[in-house]
C-alpha cells in the first residue's frame, strides 16, 4: 500500500497564479456591478431586477453576491447524452476532460471534390455531420456553414434538421431567433421521448452569441430565455477582438468577455436553477496590419487559457477555441496553427474546444483541416494522458529479466504495453523512404482528402426513430409556412 | 516647403494630437492659407501615413492616431476653408444595414476615411433602409457606405439602394458597400457603385468616388 503519494497521472498545465485568477475574478464582478452592461430584452432585464440586480434604464448592473450565487448554482459537472444510447458518444463534462468538435455558420465552404472554396448548401450538411460521426477524436457536431440555397430565415433549422440523422454525437445549435430554438428543440425532444425524458438525457447544446463591448443583445437573450425555460444546456458566448472591440490587454479582454457571459449566466440560472452552463469567448486580437480578427494567432490561445483557467476557478466549464486557421489553404500555415491551438486547448482542459475546420479566419469551412485536427487531438491527448508511474510501469523487474546487452522486443512487458502506451498515428507517415516511394509518395494532404472521401463512401451513422423524421418534416413544412411571404 | 508646414507633417506622422492646434495657428500667424496647410502639411502627413501602413510598418491604431491629429487641425482650419470657398474632399455617411450588429469593421472604416480627410457620419449599426434615406436628405452625403457582415443582411443593402430610389436621392449619392461576405460581384448584382474588401481601400475608393483619387 502506498501512503502519503500525490499523482500527477496527465501532463498539467497552468498559467496563472491562485492569486491572479482571484484578482481577475474580483475583476470580473467589479464590472459587473459598478459599470453593468446594457440588456437589450425586457423580460431578461425584469428577470435580472427580481432577482435583485440594479436596473437603469437599459443598464443592467449586478451586485457580486448575486453573481457569486449564480455561479454556485451552475453544475461543474454534467452529461450531454448520445441520441442513440452509445456510450462512446456521450460526452461527459467536468474536471480535466477536454472535447472537440467543429464551429458554426461560415459563408463558405472548401467542396470535398474540387476543393475549391464556394458558398455552404444544404447537401453539406449531412457530409459534415457524417464526417464528425466517424472521427474518432472529434466529440460534438457543428456544421462549418451556413445553409445559403432555402430561405435565409430558415438557415439554422435545416443545419440541424441535416445534422440530427447524420450523427449520434451530441449537437450544438445555433440559430437566429426564438422559432428556430423551438423547432430544433422539437426535433430533439421528438428523439429524446418528450421534454422530461430531455431534461434527463439532454441530447444537444443551445449556443447564442452576446455582442461586445457590453451589449446582451435582444436576440441573445430571446435564445438563451427559450433555452433555460426549457432546460437546454446553454452556451453563451462572446467574440471581443483585443484593440477593437475589447481592451487590447490578455487579461483585460478575460475580464470584459466573462463580464458579458456571467450577464447571461445570471439570468439563466435566475430563471432555471442548476441549468447547464458553459461559459464562452472566443478571444483573440485584431491584427493591426490586415484588419481580420486573427484564428490563427499565439494570443487567442493563451486568452483562451487565461479565461478556461477563470472559468474552472468559478466553478463553470468553458466553450475553447482551437484548430482553427487563418490560412486560406490546406497548407503547413494551416497546420501549424491548428495544431499549436489544439494542444493548448488540450492541455488547459477546456471544456468543449470548437470552430476545428475553421480556415480563412471563419469564413471558410473545411472538413479537410478538420481530419487532418483530428490527427493533432489525437497526439495531443496521448500526451495529456501523460506518464503512469506504478510498480508495473516502472519496469524495474523487465529491467532486471532483460538485464545488459539483451531486447525487449520479446518481452511480455512489452506486448502488454505497447498499444496504451504508444499512440498509433493515422494519418502521419512513418515509412522509410523506400516505402513511402513506393506507395506513390503521399502528402498530409493528398492522405487526409482520401480518409475524408472514403469516410463518406463507407460510414452509416446510426438511424433516428422513424417519428423523429416526421417531426422533422413537419417542423420544416411550418418553418416553410411561416416564411412563404416574406 | 517652410518649415511649418513641415512640422505638421511630421506632428500628423507622429500623431501629436495635442500640438495640432498650436502649430495650425502658428501657420495661419506666418500667413500661409488654411488650403496650404491642409495640402501641404496634413494631407502630406497623411499621404505618407497611408503608405507607411500599405507597406506594414505602421499599424492600425498609428493611423487612427494620425487622423486624430489631422482632425484637431481641421477644427481650426474647417471655417477659414469654408470662407475662402476651397472645395472639401467630401462627407461620407456609415451604417451597419439592418439586421446586423457587426460594427467593428464599419467604424475602421469611418477612421480611415476621416484620415484621408473626409467629413464622415456614423449612423451605427442595424440601420434601417428608410433610417439611411432620411439621413441622405438631412447630411447630403457624397458617399453613402453600408456594411454588412452576414449573408442574410448583404441583400438589405439592396432594399436600401431601392429606397434611396423611392426616396429620390440614389442619384445624389455614390453607394459603397463592404463587409467579410460582401464581393465585388454582389456590388455589381445590386446596382452600387463600388465594393472595398478593407478599410484602407474604402477610403481610397471613397477618394475615387469624388474624383480626387
Ligand atoms: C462602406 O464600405 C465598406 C467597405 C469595406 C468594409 C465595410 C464597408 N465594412 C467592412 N469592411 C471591410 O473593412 C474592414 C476592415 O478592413 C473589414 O471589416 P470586418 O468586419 O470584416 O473585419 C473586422 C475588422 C474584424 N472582423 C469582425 O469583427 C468579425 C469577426 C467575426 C468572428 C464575428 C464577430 C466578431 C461577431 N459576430 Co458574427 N462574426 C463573424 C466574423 C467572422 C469573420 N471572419 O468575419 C461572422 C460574420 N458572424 C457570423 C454569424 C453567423 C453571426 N455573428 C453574430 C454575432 C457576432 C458577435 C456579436 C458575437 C460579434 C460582433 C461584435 C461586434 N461588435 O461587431 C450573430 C449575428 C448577430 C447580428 N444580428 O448581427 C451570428 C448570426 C451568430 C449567432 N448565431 O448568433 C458569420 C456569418 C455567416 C454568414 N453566412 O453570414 C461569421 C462569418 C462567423 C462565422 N464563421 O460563423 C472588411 O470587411
Amino acid at each position: 500500500m502506498r501512503t502519503n503519494y500525490r499523482v500527477n497521472s496527465g501532463v498539467r498545465f497552468r498559467m496563472l497564479s491562485k492569486d491572479q485568477l482571484r484578482e481577475l475574478y474580483w475583476g470580473v464582478l467589479h464590472v459587473l456591478e459598478y459599470t453593468g452592461l446594457e440588456v437589450h430584452h425586457d423580460e431578461a432585464r425584469d428577470v435580472l431586477k427580481k432577482a435583485g440586480a440594479w436596473v437603469d434604464g437599459l443598464r443592467v448592473r449586478i451586485p457580486s453576491y448575486l453573481v457569486r450565487r449564480s455561479l454556485k448554482m451552475a453544475p461543474r459537472s454534467f452529461t450531454i447524452f448520445a441520441r442513440d444510447g452509445n456510450p462512446r458518444h456521450d460526452i461527459h463534462i467536468g474536471p480535466g476532460r477536454a472535447h472537440f468538435g467543429p464551429g458554426p455558420t461560415c459563408p463558405n465552404f472548401a467542396d470535398i471534390e474540387t476543393l475549391e472554396r464556394r458558398p455552404y448548401v444544404k447537401a453539406d450538411v449531412p457530409q459534415v455531420a457524417k464526417i464528425v460521426d466517424a472521427l474518432p477524436n472529434i466529440d460534438f457536431c457543428e456544421s462549418l456553414g451556413t445553409v445559403s440555397d432555402v430561405h435565409h430565415d430558415l438557415g439554422a433549422l435545416y443545419e440541424f434538421a441535416g445534422m440530427f440523422p447524420n450523427t449520434s454525437k451530441p449537437i450544438v445549435a445555433w440559430s437566429y431567433d426564438r422559432h428556430d430554438s423551438a423547432g430544433i428543440h422539437e426535433i430533439a425532444v421528438a428523439e429524446a421521448g418528450g421534454q422530461e425524458a430531455f431534461e434527463r438525457r439532454p441530447n444537444y447544446v443551445h449556443y447564442c452569441e452576446p455582442l461586445s463591448p457590453l451589449v446582451s443583445t435582444y436576440e441573445a437573450l430571446e435564445k438563451l430565455l427559450f433555452a433555460a425555460k426549457h432546460r437546454i444546456p446553454l452556451i453563451f458566448t462572446p467574440c471581443p477582438i483585443a484593440g477593437g472591440t475589447a481592451p487590447v490587454t490578455a487579461a483585460g479582454i478575460i475580464t470584459m468577455a466573462a463580464a458579458e457571459s456571467w450577464m447571461g449566466l445570471t439570468v439563466a440560472q435566475a430563471i432555471q436553477p442548476g441549468l447547464p452552463y458553459i461559459m464562452g469567448g472566443v478571444l483573440s486580437v485584431m491584427d493591426m496590419s490586415a484588419m481580420i480578427l486573427a484564428y490563427g494567432a499565439p494570443e487567442l490561445s493563451l486568452m483562451m487559457a487565461g479565461i478556461t483557467e477563470l472559468a474552472h476557478y468559478a466553478g463553470l466549464p468553458l466553450w475553447q477555441t482551437g484548430g482553427c486557421t487563418d490560412s486560406k489553404t490546406f497548407d503547413a500555415q494551416a497546420m501549424i496553427e491548428g495544431s499549436m491551438s489544439v494542444f493548448f486547448s488540450a492541455l488547459s482542459g477546456g471544456d468543449l474546444t470548437h470552430d476545428v475546420g475553421y480556415t480563412e479566419s471563419g469564413m471558410t469551412g473545411s472538413v479537410f483541416q478538420l481530419a487532418a485536427m483530428d490527427e493533432a487531438i489525437g497526439y495531443s491527448r496521448r500526451i495529456t494522458r501523460g506518464i503512469e508511474v506504478n510498480e508495473d510501469t516502472l519496469a524495474v523487474d523487465a529491467i532486471h529479466n532483460v538485464g545488459p546487452n539483451g531486447h525487449y522486443l520479446r518481452e511480455p512487458h512489452t506486448r502488454r504495453h505497447f498499444k496504451s502506451e504508444f499512440w498509433l498515428p493515422n494519418l502521419h507517415d512513418r515509412r522509410n523512404f523506400e516505402e513511402w516511394d513506393m506507395m506513390g509518395r503521399t502528402t498530409m494532404k493528398g492522405r487526409t482528402v482520401a480518409w475524408v472521401r472514403e469516410i463518406l463512401a463507407t460510414h452509416q451513422p446510426s438511424a433516428i426513430k422513424s417519428e423523429t423524421e416526421k417531426v422533422i418534416q413537419k417542423v420544416l413544412e411550418a418553418g416553410e409556412d411561416r416564411v412563404k411571404d416574406q | 516647403m517652410s518649415e511649418i508646414l513641415e512640422q505638421i507633417s511630421t506632428a500628423v506622422i507622429e500623431g501629436e494630437v495635442e500640438e495640432m492646434v498650436d502649430l495650425t495657428e502658428d501657420a495661419l500667424g506666418d500667413d500661409i492659407s488654411a488650403e496650404d496647410i491642409l495640402n501641404k502639411g496634413l494631407m502630406a502627413g497623411m499621404d505618407y501615413v497611408g503608405v507607411e501602413f500599405k507597406a506594414g510598418n505602421v499599424f492600425v491604431p498609428e493611423v487612427l492616431r494620425s487622423a486624430r491629429a489631422m482632425q484637431e487641425s481641421m477644427s481650426v482650419l474647417k471655417p477659414l476653408l469654408e470662407e475662402s470657398g476651397v472645395q472639401m474632399l467630401g462627407k461620407v455617411l456609415l451604417g451597419t444595414v439592418k439586421g446586423d450588429l457587426h460594427d467593428i469593421g464599419k467604424n475602421l472604416v469611418g477612421m480611415m476615411c476621416e484620415g484621408a480627410g473626409f467629413e464622415v457620419k456614423d449612423l451605427g449599426k442595424d440601420i434601417a433602409p428608410e433610417a439611411f434615406a432620411d439621413a441622405v436628405k438631412e447630411f447630403e452625403p457624397d458617399v453613402l457606405g453600408m456594411s454588412a457582415l452576414l449573408t442574410t443582411t448583404m441583400r438589405v443593402m439592396e432594399t436600401t439602394i431601392n429606397v434611396l430610389e423611392e426616396a429620390g436621392v440614389r442619384d445624389k449619392v455614390k453607394v459603397m458597400i463592404g463587409g467579410a461576405p460582401v464581393t465585388q460581384a454582389f456590388s455589381d448584382q445590386i446596382g452600387a457603385d463600388g465594393y472595398a474588401s478593407n478599410a484602407a481601400s474604402a477610403a481610397e475608393l471613397a477618394k475615387q468616388m469624388v474624383g480626387r483619387a
